[in-house]
């Protein structure tokens, strides 16, 4: 292949150096989380973590295992960089984004270190693009401080059935609010909109509902802009779990399966709006 | 009132609501020991929409008992955009929804629809809602010297070949034929414009009586929603109408539902259609109501007072036993617009619905049309000031009948 043996002689000064046969590997769950500019990309041994924040109270992260790509090498513990996803995007797709069976575009990322930009080596068809992105001082990621000991409520859901209450959820609420308990009506989205109120239920029971351990009744509110984006994931994935703990913060954790059937996880957090007691 | 819908009336449920809005902004609910009619009218009055489902047509239907506070039925009324929304996709109903209840009233101020789904899914919607008079129209259909009665796929077939954004078409009969062909104003330049006709022998229809000879222009845009929903449940279309100027009515029913659409049709000058039809040779000459158009000024200015508006219309109250628009009965126009609010609303809608200048000129008309017996002062007296053109002849096309029979 043109691309790894050219840059052989290259290889000693990157510090990260990722190639995927085909880029939408990485692009499509990139998407899922692009709501805003700019991204914080850390990667380490496991893998790419990319993250993307809203207004300190939301924050989108993507998971691509090592293991997904056809070369990942790494020579540091962390590498982490800034960078515009948007722009990391149009370049992921510069060769349109053909989905003709067959056709891909190849990818190979290469970082030097602090200071160097992203290089993206990108071949279709024979035909080769190198794309530079500048780089910047990676900010530090919020730490929602979500811990799996602090949960007190989960459940997944198959998203088929989450796909189309949140395309029709009311967009003039300000909230989304979610209520779980282990009791009726174990788990309910609502909005308040001008029209009225709304509400969908999920039972327990339902065949949409994959694993439901909640152990107290909560109701919390979210801001319907800081939630929204997270629909793309949704879209993407074909599960979803959603868990709250004590202090009504929220996470959601998208399992989405790439063009070869391999598994990346998108996972959101948010914090609540107010705090709803239960009645 | 409390009624469950089940599966496949759900869908016919949603499809009412798609073509009532095409009609209005407002839904009137009103549950009647008949039945649920659902009813829209558009804000210039010239279009009116009725669905009435029999109790047959739900699954369950109360209407809760009398003695709550004295009335058991809340009429009321909900802006279209609460509730075209929870029937939009009707594929997505048709796949997921296994029963729908709806509740007007107590205990809450809310309606409640209820959708019941795959997988033990509920969607609960609480729509706030305004309590209302009934609306009912004004319409003797037994009275109606043209009547047609079209087969479920003709009409629909017919107006599927005049484009998305034809406003109004004329609908012409004649002893020997049915045509349909676009409807365009004076201004517009003839070269640019596509003109569409088609005609269709009597033996096309069901049912074919004309009494009166006649042209009608009406509102294409409001009917189309009806059409689809009587190809969607195969049901034949009636035509009830007479010369122009008086409204036209289409209908549709069977065993558990009635719907009509009742529309006004542009007012043209009496004289010139009995003339026209007597020079048999000559396919249809148009009859564009050219003298209608001419006056631009001074109807619409008038028509614009609220006062007019309302005179405009029979402003009957309504009364809890009145029966609903059921062609061969004749009805009243009854209306709520006796509050204060309600004139002043209707100027803003009559203004915003004139975005163009053609097309105020039309609602103008349409909406003196409806009550035309009323005030003929400003349109009847309207002279013919347009001769017609030889060249009208060449755009004629003779199309051989319904292709769908």
């Amino acid at each position: 292949m043109p691309l790894s043996t050219q840059s052989q002689a290259d290889d000693e000064p990157y510090v990260l150096v990722a190639s995927l046969d085909n880029a939408r590997n990485l692009s499509n769950i990139l998407k899922s989380i692009t709501f805003k500019d700019h991204a914080i990309f850390s990667a380490t041994p496991n893998g790419l973590k990319v993250t993307v924040e809203d207004s300190k109270c939301m924050q989108a992260n993507a998971f691509i295992q090592a293991d997904i790509f056809q070369e990942f090498t790494i020579k540091e513990d962390l590498v982490g960089f800034q960078v515009n996803l948007t722009v990391l995007l149009d370049c992921l797709n510069i060769f349109g984004g053909s989905t003709v069976q067959g056709v891909s575009t190849a990818l190979r990322m290469c970082y030097r270190g602090y200071g160097y930009p992203l290089t993206l080596f990108l071949e279709e068809g024979g035909v080769v693009t190198v794309c530079k992105i500048n780089t910047q001082e990676p900010e530090e990621p919020v730490d929602f401080d979500f811990c799996s000991n602090n949960v007190t409520n989960k459940v997944i859901l198959l998203s088929e059935s989450l796909k189309e209450a949140f395309s029709e959820l009311d967009m003039t609420s300000e909230v989304l609010q979610i209520t779980m308990s282990p009791s009726q009506p174990y788990f309910r989205l609502s909005t308040f909109g001008n029209s009225g109120n709304a509400h969908y239920d999920y039972p327990k029971d339902s065949e949409m509902m994959e694993l439901f351990r909640c152990t107290t009744t909560q109701t919390n509110r979210y801001k319907m802009s800081l939630l929204k984006p997270s629909t793309k994931a949704l879209a993407l994935s074909c599960k979803v779990s959603v868990r709250t703990d004590s202090r009504g913060f929220l996470s959601l954790q998208y399992l989405v399966r790439n063009d070869d059937g391999q598994i990346c996880f998108v996972e959101y957090y948010c914090c609540p709006d107010e705090e709803v007691e239960e009645e | 009132m409390n009624c469950l819908l089940e599966g496949n009336c759900v869908k016919a449920f949603g499809k009412a609501i798609h073509a009532l809005s095409r009609i209005g902004d407002e839904l009137w609910l009103d549950p009647m020991v008949k039945g649920l009619a659902l009813r829209a009218v558009n804000s210039a009055h010239s279009a009116y929409a009725c669905f009435l489902f029999s109790p047959l047509f739900f699954q369950q239907y109360s209407l809760g008992s009398v003695s709550e506070q004295g009335s058991g039925t809340v009429k009321c009324k909900l802006a279209m955009k609460s509730v075209l929304p929870l029937f939009r996709c009707l594929t997505s109903i048709e796949r997921n929804v296994e029963r729908c209840q709806i509740t007007v009233g107590t205990p809450s101020d809310r309606v409640m629809i209820q959708f019941f789904c795959r997988h033990g899914i509920i969607k609960t919607h609480n729509l706030r809602f305004q309590e209302s008079e009934a609306l009912q129209a004004v319409f003797a259909s037994h009275l109606c010297p043209n009547v047609l009665k079209a087969p479920a796929r003709l009409l629909g077939d017919m107006v599927m070949h005049f484009p998305v954004c034809q406003e109004e078409i004329t609908l012409s009969v004649t002893p020997e034929r049915v045509s349909l062909r676009n409807y365009y104003e004076e201004g517009n330049d003839r070269k640019k414009t596509m003109c569409t006709e088609m005609s269709l022998h009597p033996d096309e229809f069901n049912y074919f009586q004309v009494g009166v000879e006649s042209d009608i222009t009406f509102c294409l845009k409001e009917l189309r929603g009806l059409l689809s929903f009587a190809e969607s449940h195969c049901l034949p279309v009636s035509v009830h109408f007479a010369a122009a100027g008086k409204p036209v009515c289409f209908s549709v029913e069977d065993m558990v539902l009635e719907a009509s659409v009742v529309l006004a049709t542009l007012m043209d000058s009496e004289s010139r259609i009995p003339s026209q039809h007597t020079q048999p040779p000559a396919p249809t000459t148009p009859r564009r109501a050219d003298a209608a158009v001419v006056p631009l000024g001074s109807c619409e200015a008038d028509s614009r007072v609220p006062q007019g508006v309302v005179t405009m219309m029979e402003l009957i109250p309504s009364s809890q036993g009145s029966p609903i628009l059921n062609p061969p009965t004749q009805m009243l126009l009854e209306s709520h617009f006796d509050d204060p609010n309600g004139p002043r609303s209707h100027d803003e809608a009559c203004v915003s619905v004139a975005s163009t200048p053609a097309s105020s000129t039309i609602c103008s008309l349409l909406f003196r049309a409806v009550s035309s017996e009323q005030d003929g002062v400003c349109v009847a007296q309207l002279p013919v000031l347009a001769c017609y053109s030889d060249e009208e002849e060449d755009m004629e096309e003779d199309y051989p009948g319904s292709p769908s029979l």
